[in-house]
This record gives structure tokens, sequence and C-alpha cells, in this order.
């Protein structure tokens, strides 16, 4: 990595290190019951304690004119500080500024809130139910308080649905007709937490009406958009700068304490900085639990003949982007199998729990731990292999997905095969060691979209020192962001990487991008970087083949230098070359695109521009005395087209594995009537050395010529479901609830043999 | 409360005068401007906060600054010599042991205490002695490499 030497030795500022003269801190107070009207907030002994500047309530931000109290990227139904009504056990009530954290701190304590509890409602499915008390009024024109955003999607008005996305192909109707065996299976998984190890932090400045922020966020722009939007402003007004971030896995995905700390800046007209503490981390954003129906009509053969799947996201009390979660995972759960028939309901549902969003992975693992789950019981009612099973169905090159879109560069069947031979699926897939411990395989299969439509700029410069600058928004979370784009812009121009700056992404200086997410930037962005290091090579060679008297297909790019193949004496440095022109800096820009989108109605169109594709595959052992699942070996394919960088691409499939670990053996946020259970790091576990697989390999495939696919996500999902498969098979019965905790895989042990007893 | 104490910190003596209720997380980070040490748990589990007290790895969040009053502190600020690195630094760069970084001063530091007492660990000793320190981007198997690589430069440089 071009910053090496910063992070080992500590030299790296994230934004949590950002700070002003004369900054302020700020502190949440926050809802202690999970639905209720604000009676009163009692302020008065908070702004007597020493250092406290500001207290700001609901009622202060409805006073202040030409502010819009609520955002949100895809239902503006977040206010900024609680209006009149709290939703969840966290939901910000009052917003505290103070010279010092402690001060902030302790003022928060010192508010009181009296509320006026309203029923509340946990379950997504309970939440769907008639009756069940609504967390918003959504209305066709009038959605919340603030403008229509319904960008494609499908509130079902009047009820807690925020989207419904379906897809329809075929005929379920007739496929079940056709099937020789039809199953319906259940599975869940809980909500989990990014636990990014360093929390949100943000710092606001207001000067001359212009508002700055300085904040780890993986959207630079949709944030910029999203404070213009609160504050009544042009979005040139504002300004978003992005330090890296000490980890994200998408709780950095959309605003989620700026508005805070711009408001807070602008009550004080001081700079205000605002880190979240853990526990205000867990009930800040989460991943969405599931509920998820899958039925699956079947022939003999092994054909499927239909899928019909009803699934419920629980987003919690805001929608966050919810929505769209509901839309990728609507198309995920049908998995990358041909299947004529098809039929999905996928519903996002508002609850009174913390907001659920973005998620490495993205709505993906969920998918696919029902979707390959489903897959496997499949294969047993059939008495077939699971691996044989999958390569039957599997999509090839130039067939159709369910969406109707054609798949082009497909390695689904490559991936999957080399996942179960790195394991030796052929040898025995289950093994009884004795005194209760049974060996057993499994295996899954990923197929994860790229947002689609989106777009990515860049720009590459030179400057009259000869240094070579990309000008890029996207956000280095650890993922090697900077040395990527670095490399690409400096294998354009011959010169070596580690030369290479990497501006910060700064929506004043660094031109637009999508945003940092869904494994696109290597691929969107560095394509964009790509092509602005060429239009800039090109400008470099016209420019010396001028000054040198030759023609520009006689020279090559050198070191920083230009000159005459064959005749290394006649060079010019690129600073000579930029000095030339008379400029300070020589810059070029470039863009790139993908197109396509979904009928919310139909879910026919194109989902993503290109697919990422692997398979997971784990052998396990379980202790059927006690429960406790072990995993030996955890393997994953993934196809990557090109791979930039192999250290930084090895990387995200290990760290993807791990993260499946958690997912896969003890992560869940526990709740008791809305009240997280498990806020802190010694309830809430996250996997140490200790937990790691006995071994952990990985397979990155290539295919020369081919496009750079994107790797940050697409090992993780397959793992879960892999282990899951491989307890199903060691156990001879199926948990279908996340985690595989020894008390969820005892219980289906003690179910099974009540079966048969 | 405040109260001044007298410290070692990164070789250099200081007189720091601190809060009584301060803890040498709050001191290190706010007080001194060593941003190195990290906060993620705030309760002794992540090792985000590791500093050396007296060549001890420690969790900062955990002690109250009054009570190293006395005592020699090592953060990562500390260890490399100008541009020098420590070698345990030379090898996390080189096997390319971490991700965001967020964790990996603590990493590194409880690595440095480890192999003054163990020059020569098997890797389930690595892994041991690092439990407390956690990496949610799971850069692990990569960080359990540059350890033992380190430890086997560090024993040739002493031979
Ligand atoms: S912050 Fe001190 S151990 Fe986690
Ligand atoms: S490298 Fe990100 S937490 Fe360790």
């Amino acid at each position: 990595m071009i910053d090496a030497v910063e992070r080992v030795t500590g030299r790296i500022r994230f934004s949590q290190d950002a700070s002003l003269p004369g900054m302020l801190h700020a502190a949440a107070v926050r809802s202690v019951v999970p639905h209720g009207r604000i009676a009163r907030v009692d302020t008065a002994a908070a702004l007597e304690v020493p250092g406290v500047v500001a207290v700001v309530t609901g009622e202060d931000l409805r006073r202040l004119p030409g502010l819009r109290p609520v955002y949100g990227p895809q239902i503006e139904d977040q206010p900024v500080v609680a209006l009149d009504r709290v939703r969840y056990v966290g939901d910000i009530v009052a917003l505290v500024a103070a010279e010092t954290p402690r001060a902030a701190q302790e003022a928060a304590a010192l508010v009181t809130v009296e509320y006026e509890e309203l029923p509340a409602v946990f379950d997504p499915l309970d939440a769907l139910e008639p009756g069940a008390p609504l967390l918003h009024e959504l209305e066709p024109e009038r959605p919340h308080e603030g403008t229509a955003l319904y960008f494609g999607i499908r509130p079902q008005f009047g009820t807690n649905c925020c989207n419904l996305f379906r897809i329809r192909r075929g005929d379920v109707a007739r496929g079940f007709a056709e099937a020789d065996l039809v199953l319906e299976e259940t599975f869940r998984t809980p909500a989990i937490q990014h636990v990014a190890m360093e929390p949100h932090a943000a710092l606001a400045l207001w000067e001359d009406g212009r508002l700055t922020v300085w904040s780890g966020t993986q959207t630079p722009f949709n944030t910029r958009q999203i404070l213009a939007g609160i504050f009544g402003l042009p979005v040139e007004r504002v300004r978003v700068v992005v330090p890296p971030m000490g980890g994200s896995y998408g709780c950095k995905v959309f605003p989620r304490i700026e508005p805070q700390a711009a408001l807070l800046a602008y009550v004080t007209g001081r700079p205000v900085k605002f880190v979240l503490r853990r526990d205000e981390e867990f009930v800040t954003l989460t991943r969405h639990a599931t509920v998820v129906t899958i039925r699956l009509g079947l022939k003999r053969d092994g054909r499927i003949t239909a899928r019909e799947v009803r699934a419920y996201w629980n987003t919690g009390a805001y929608a966050d982007c919810g929505p769209d979660v509901a839309r990728k995972g609507g198309f995920g759960i049908v998995g990358p199998y041909r299947i004529p028939n098809v039929a999905v309901d996928s519903r996002c549902v508002y609850t009174n729990l913390p907001p659920a969003g973005a998620f490495r992975g993205y709505a993906v693992t969920q998918a696919t731990w029902a979707s390959e789950s489903m897959m496997d019981l499949a294969a047993d009612a059939l008495g077939l292999d699971p691996l044989e099973f999958r390569l039957r169905n599997l999509l090839r090159d130039g067939e159709t997905f369910a969406t109707g879109e054609t798949l082009h560069d497909v390695h689904f069947a490559e991936c999957l095969e080399r996942a179960a031979a790195a394991i030796g699926w052929e040898g025995p897939q289950r093994r009884e060691l004795g005194d209760g411990r049974v060996r057993a395989k499994g295996l899954a299969v990923v197929m994860k979209g790229m947002t689609t439509p989106s777009r990515s700029e860049a720009k590459v410069g030179v400057d009259r020192s000869g240094q070579v600058t990309v000008y890029s928004s996207t956000v280095e979370l650890g993922q090697g962001a900077r040395t990527v784009l670095a490399q690409l812009a400096a294998e354009a121009l011959g010169v070596p990487y580690q030369q290479v700056r990497v501006v910060d992404p700064d929506t004043d200086r660094t031109p637009f991008d999508n945003r940092t997410t869904s494994s696109r930037s290597t691929y969107m962005m560095g394509n964009a970087v790509r092509q602005a290091a060429l239009a800039l090579r090109e400008r470099l060679l016209l420019a010396a083949a001028q000054r040198l008297e030759v023609e520009p297909a006689d020279l090559e790019l050198v070191d920083g230098n230009v000159r005459v193949a064959g005749a290394p004496a006649s060079a010019l440095t690129f600073g000579q070359l930029v000095e030339a022109t008379g400029q300070e800096e020589l810059v070029e820009h470039g863009e790139f695109r993908n197109q396509g989108g979904l009928d919310p109605d139909t879910g026919q169109g194109i989902a993503s521009s290109h697919w990422h594709q692997g398979a997971g595959a784990v052998e396990v052992e379980v202790d059927t005395r006690t429960g406790k699942v072990t995993i030996l070996h955890a393997h994953a394919s993934v196809y990557a087209g090109q791979v930039v960088n192999w250290h930084t691409a090895e990387l995200q499939n290990l760290g993807c594995i791990v993260f499946g670990v958690g997912s896969a053996l003890f992560e869940e946020l526990v709740y008791d009537q809305g009240q997280l259970v498990n806020p802190n790091l010694s309830d809430y576990l996250i996997p140490s050395f200790l937990d790691l697989p006995e071994r952990m390999t990985h397979d990155l495939i290539e295919r020369p010529g081919a496009e750079i696919h994107g790797l940050g996500e697409t090992a993780l999902p397959p793992i879960p479901a892999a282990v899951g498969n491989a307890v199903a098979r060691a156990i001879g019965a199926r948990v279908t609830e996340l985690p595989l905790t020894p008390e969820r895989v005892l219980r289906a042990i003690r179910a099974r043999d009540g079966e048969r007893g | 409360m405040e109260q001044t104490i007298t410290v070692e910190l990164n070789g250099e003596r200081r007189a720091l005068t601190v809060r009584t209720d301060a803890t040498l997380l709050e001191v290190l980070r706010d007080g001194c401007g060593l941003a190195s040490v990290r906060e993620t748990c705030g309760i002794g589990i992540c090792g985000a906060c590791t500093v050396l007290v007296d060549g001890v790895p420690i969790s900062s969040c955990l002690l109250l600054a009054p009570l190293a009053d006395g005592c020699r502190i090592t953060t990562v600020e500390g260890l490399s010599r100008g541009d020098e690195l420590h070698p345990v630094q030379r090898a996390f760069i080189d096997q390319m042991a971490f991700q965001c970084s967020y964790c990996t001063p603590g990493m590194v530091l409880s690595a440095v205490a480890l192999l003054a007492e163990r020059p020569d660990p098997s890797p389930e000793e690595i892994a041991e002695y690092l439990a407390g320190n956690l990496c949610r981007c799971g850069s692990y198997p990569r960080i359990l490499a540059a350890i033992s690589d380190a430890a086997r430069l560090m024993r040739q440089a002493s031979r």
C-alpha cells in the first residue's frame, strides 16, 4: 500500500482525529422507549453544566426557519432530532454541544424526557398485520415531511412496508403443476452490526454561509446533497471531505451523524465534532434481520421448474437504504440458476428497532443463506449430490437470469468446482470421529450485483515538479483504494506507483462519483482513472513529439520521462513538458458509466452491468454433545476477471471469510422489547485470532482481457450458507436460523431425535 | 480533581497534569496528541488502545492515568527511530498485515512485547498472546505471518 508507512507508524489521520481551533463536542440524548410521543423535554439541568454551549431539541429544530428537519437517502423519514415522536430505543431526542466531550456527555445524561408510550412492533411479519402500529404515515404525493424521493420504489401506503419489489417471470403456478416435488422452507437471519473499529466521526464547520464537513463516509456526494437539502442550500455551498476510515463495511454509507454535527455547528456558530460511543454505534445502523420463505418446484432429474419467494427485510425505524436492500436481495434470492418460472415478493418493513442499512454483502448474505440452504434441501430430497445438483442448474454464459437479462462472462460453475476441490469434496463428505464428533463438508454459490446505473469521474494531473496526482472521490476504508488507483494511473503513465499522489475525496476538489460501495470502485473508478491517465499520456506524448521533432509513435514513457525509443538521451521530463505549456498542472478528465435498471413491478431489466461471482466451501467439525461447531477449513473462490493488486485482493477475500465466520457462528444483536441487550464488545462477539478456521484458503480466478471485477464482498455471503450446509450434513438436521450457536445446533439434534423416537 | 504524574513517554521524561478520573487513553490521545492510541470498545476487549507500560501491553482505556505515575510508556510513535522502522513494523509492511490499519498500532505493540518475552513463538502462541487484539478487517493470517517473520529477523539480528 502506498500509505503503508503512515499506517504502521500510527501517523495516518482518520476522521476521528480531525480537529479545529475552538471546536465543540457533541453528545446525543437518546430515547429509552421503543415508540412514543415526546410529552416534555427538560434541558434546564443540562444547560447548567459548565462548558455546555447548546442543547437542541426537536422543538428548537422546528423553530429554525428555512430548515428541512428530515432526511433519508431513499425516503425522507428520519428527523435530525426527533420532532414529536420517537420510534426506537436509541432515537435521538436532543443534541448537546459543549467545550469538552465529558461536559457534553454529562449534560446529555441530565436531559429528562417524558414520553407517552405508543404500541410498538418488532417483527416484520407482525408489522404487516392489519392494525399493527404504523411507524410512518407515508403518502403517495407527500412522503413524510419532505419531497418525494421514491426512486423506483413502491411503498405500500397505509402499511409499514416501505418498499415492495417484485419479480414476475414465467408462470409459477404452471411451474409448480409440472413439478414432481414441491419443497417449502423458511429461513431467518438476525440483525448484526458492522463494528467498524473506528466509530462514526464527523466535524462540521460553517463559514460565510458555507458548510464544510469532514467525515468518514462512503458517500461524499450523497451526503453533500442531503446536507444541502436539510439546510436549504445549493449543493455548491456544502463541502464534504473524507479522510481515510478505520473500517466501515457499509455502516458509513449515507449520512448518519453529519446532519447532527452540522445542526449543532449551525446553532452555535462554532465547529462541532461528533464521535459516537460504541454503545451508540450498535443502535445507529445494523444489517437487516430477515425472514425468507422459499417454495421450490423440482423434477426428479434435478431440474427446477419454479421458485416462489416471500422475503421480509426488517429495516427498523427509518428506511435508510432498506428499500434498495430489499430490491437487491429480491433478485439475489433467486440465485444463479436456470429457473423458467419465478415469482418474488420482497418487502422492506418498518419496525421499532434501530435502522438497518448497507452492510458488506448488501442483502446477499441473507439471500444466500436462504437460497443456498434451500438448494441443499432440494439435493437431499432428490437424492443428488449437492455439487452435482448445482452444476446441473447453474447459469452458463449467454443464458438468461430471472430479470430477463442475458449473462456474459459467467463463471459460477468454475468457482464452485474449484471451491469444492479445495476442501476435498470428492473424499468422504461426512465422517464420524467417535465420542460424538462428526466432520462434514458444505458448499454455497454466490451471485451479487454491482450498483447499476452509476457513474464515476476522475482527474489525473501532472505538475511542474513531475508529480502525478489522482483526483478521485473513491474513499479509502482499508480496501487499498489509494494504492489500486495509483497503480492504474502509474501503469498508463510509466511512473512507479509509489510516486503517485492520491487526493482524499473532497467534493470541492475531486470530481463526481456515485459512492464507494457494492465493490464497484476498482472497476468503475479504476476505468475512469485509467481513461484520464491515458488522455494525459496522449497529451504528454504530443507535447514531447513537437519539441523533440519526432512522431508520437516513436516515443515512450519511462520513469517520469518521455523519451525517444532507442535513444534514451533524447528525453524530456514530465515537469519540463508541463512547464513548456505555461501551465502549473496538466490535468485530464475520465468518466465511466454503467447503464441499466429494473422495473419494480416485474423485476425485468438490467440488474447489474456485470456480476460478482463466487463460491464458498467449508469443512466443519460438530461436537454433537455440546452443539459446538468448529470450522476446520474455509475456502472461497472468487471470479476477479483481472487482479490489479494481489495483496489487497487477497486481503479482501480473507477478510470476507473472517466476516463470514462471525456471521455464521455467533454474531447476533439481541433485543428485549426493542431494547438492545448486547451493545458492547463483551456481549457482542466479533472474530478474534482464536475464532479463525484452522485453514483459510482462497482462489482469485482471472481471464485474459476480462473486465476487472470488484472483490470487496463476494467471498462473504457464501460462508454462512456453506457452514450451514456442512452442519446440516453433519447432524442430519437443518438449522434454518443464523447464527449456528451451540444452542441452536443442539435443539436441531434434539428435534431430529424426537422425530425419530 | 487533578494531579501531576511523571512518566517516561516514548523515551522522554514528561510531567503531565491529569484529572484523577482520566484514563491513560484520554491523556495520551487528547492530552499528548498521540493519535495512534485508539478507542474501539472502551472496556478492555479489543486492544486498539494497547500501549506498553514498563514493557507490558495494557489496555489504556482501563488504566487510570494516575496509576501510570513513574512508569515507562511506549506507543507506536515511540517505536521507530526517525525513518528507521522497528522490525515488527517492517514485517507488517512486507506482509501487508493490515487493511484499514486501525488495529495496527495495538497489534504491533503486543507483538513487540510478545517477542521480548518469547523470541521464537509458534503460530498458536502468537494467536493466544494476541487474542485480545481484534481486527475487524480480518487481516489475522497476514498479522500472524508478519510476526513470525519479525521474530526470525530479530533472532538473526541478535546473533
Ligand atoms: S478500547 Fe481499550 S481495549 Fe478496546
Ligand atoms: S486492519 Fe482494519 S481493523 Fe485491523
